[in-house]
């Protein structure tokens, strides 16, 4: 192989594109051509840079605006609902029998149960760190790298699961630290994401979907065939789903359909 | 029969809601492949709209990343582009001198620091240099992450075109960016 016949292959190579005997012998090339290394790195170099001036570039917030107001796109609401927490969602939802009847169910309960903490689902409970970790109220886990962080956490649950590790980046959400706390016997990661003003936790733990809130919004993704939970308390939104035995809490100030689509766009089925 | 219409209304919401998780990554693909701001937001909110118009098409659990940006692709050539794709206006002559006949700067100093910080802030005007069928491929897989058998889907070409016009637009890319790498020709 000659220098020339190289060129497309350090492409290749660069973009992780390049197998088989072409790799091998571009790999045998580079082995005793200095140029073609230096190539190799400056390739390698432009295409980070081409890649972080991507990642600095976000649709304006007027844009988005548009479109979730555009009848062509969301027919059925002259208005999406920016917040969980807003008139149109209560609307949508509290007139459903089944929401009428888990209300009624729950303002039926003994107030007993209603005021026992030991009764508060760990998703809940969970939720009541959120602040805290916000504020730097609880230790924390941090580290040079995303994946040194993930690795921390999977030691720290004695490898029996490891947190979902989601790729936010294209909403510029970074992992900055992790935490692992006891709540309700079990062990929860906790993955803090931070980015642009906006905050998102990332809580996983071994469960079930019993350990969803009873009121909370069931959402069923026919596509991936799962179940999505999603909650509002103190101003947090909330989606909680199924990994198998793994449950992955997404929680932030972000609207909630927002925060919904990115759980679902994440969500791996088991 | 209201059951349905309802159900197909949500489902038609809940794809809308999904597709908006794309929405930074459309319009950094749009804002690359339009001459400016009014013409990227166009090409943006009009994929939404052909997307949704077309939604059940899409099969749930494949690539809705890449659908999209299908879509916006194909909606820029169909209002922008009158002319053919993959018509080539500027490739780089075979045998030029260009920046693989030459080799980085060993150390490169304070200076070079410096113009690097300045790159970042040249790529996306010199992007806007380079003929567009060099440029799609570098905004799907560079800044887009796609790998080249989903960027030759979504631009109607062989995965080995990606492949080449991918090579020959980073050269083309690199040599309106020399200035800011550093780099100094062989001796």
């Amino acid at each position: 192989m000659n220098c020339a016949e190289a060129r497309e292959l350090i492409t290749a190579l660069v973009d992780h594109e390049l197998h088989g005997s072409e790799r091998s012998q571009l790999e045998s090339h580079l082995k005793d051509c200095a140029r073609c290394q230096s190539i190799l790195a400056q390739e390698q170099l432009l295409k980070r840079e081409v890649h972080a001036e991507g990642a600095k570039l976000h649709a304006p917030a007027d844009l988005k605006e548009k479109i979730l107001s555009d009848r062509r796109i969301f027919p059925e609401q002259a208005e999406i609902p920016r917040r969980w927490t807003s008139r149109g969602w209560l609307a949508d939802y509290v007139l459903r029998p089944a929401v009428v009847a888990a209300v009624l169910l729950i303002v039926g309960l003994p107030s007993l149960y209603l005021l026992n903490q030991r009764s508060q689902p760990i998703s809940l409970a969970a939720l009541e760190t959120y602040s805290p970790f916000l504020r730097g109220d609880f230790p924390m886990i941090t580290a040079q790298s995303a994946d040194e962080i993930k690795e921390q956490l999977m030691r720290a649950a004695g490898g029996n699961f490891e947190p979902m590790g989601y790729d936010l980046s294209a909403m510029n959400l970074e992992p900055v630290a992790g935490a692992v706390r006891e709540m309700k016997g079990r062990k929860v990661l906790i993955a803090i994401y931070q980015g642009q003003g906006l905050s998102l936790i990332c809580y996983t733990f071994l469960g079930t979907e019993e350990d969803a809130p009873a009121n909370a919004a069931v959402f069923f993704d026919p596509g991936k065939k799962m179940n999505f939970y999603a909650f509002s308390q103190g101003g947090i939104n909330v989606v909680f789903h199924r990994e198998g035995g793994v449950i992955c809490i997404l929680a932030s100030q972000m609207p909630m359909q927002d925060l919904l689509a990115l759980a679902r766009a994440h969500a791996r089925p088991a | 029969m209201a059951e349905e219409k309802t159900s197909g209304v949500q489902a038609r919401e809940s794809f809308a809601r999904e597709a908006m998780v794309h929405l930074d990554h459309l319009y950094r693909v749009a804002f690359h492949l339009a001459k400016d701001r009014d013409e990227t937001e166009d090409l943006v909110q009009e994929t939404f709209v052909r997307a949704l118009a077309s939604y059940e098409q899409f099969t749930p659990g494949s690539n809705m990343k890449a659908w999209l940006t299908r879509i916006l692709y194909n909606f820029f050539f169909d209002r922008y582009q009158q002319k053919r794709r993959w018509i080539s206006t500027e490739a780089p002559a075979e045998g030029q001198s260009d920046y693989w006949e030459r080799t980085p700067s060993e150390n490169p100093g304070p200076e070079r620091h410096a113009l690097l910080k300045e790159l970042s802030g040249q790529i996306a005007d010199v992007l806007r240099k380079i003929p567009e069928e060099f440029r799609a491929p570098i905004v799907l897989v560079d800044m887009g992450d796609f790998s080249y058998e989903e960027a030759a889907e979504i631009l109607s070409c062989p995965i080995g075109t990606i492949r080449s016009r991918l090579s020959r637009g980073r050269r083309l890319l690199y040599r309106h960016l020399e200035r800011y790498v550093g780099i100094k020709r062989r001796v």
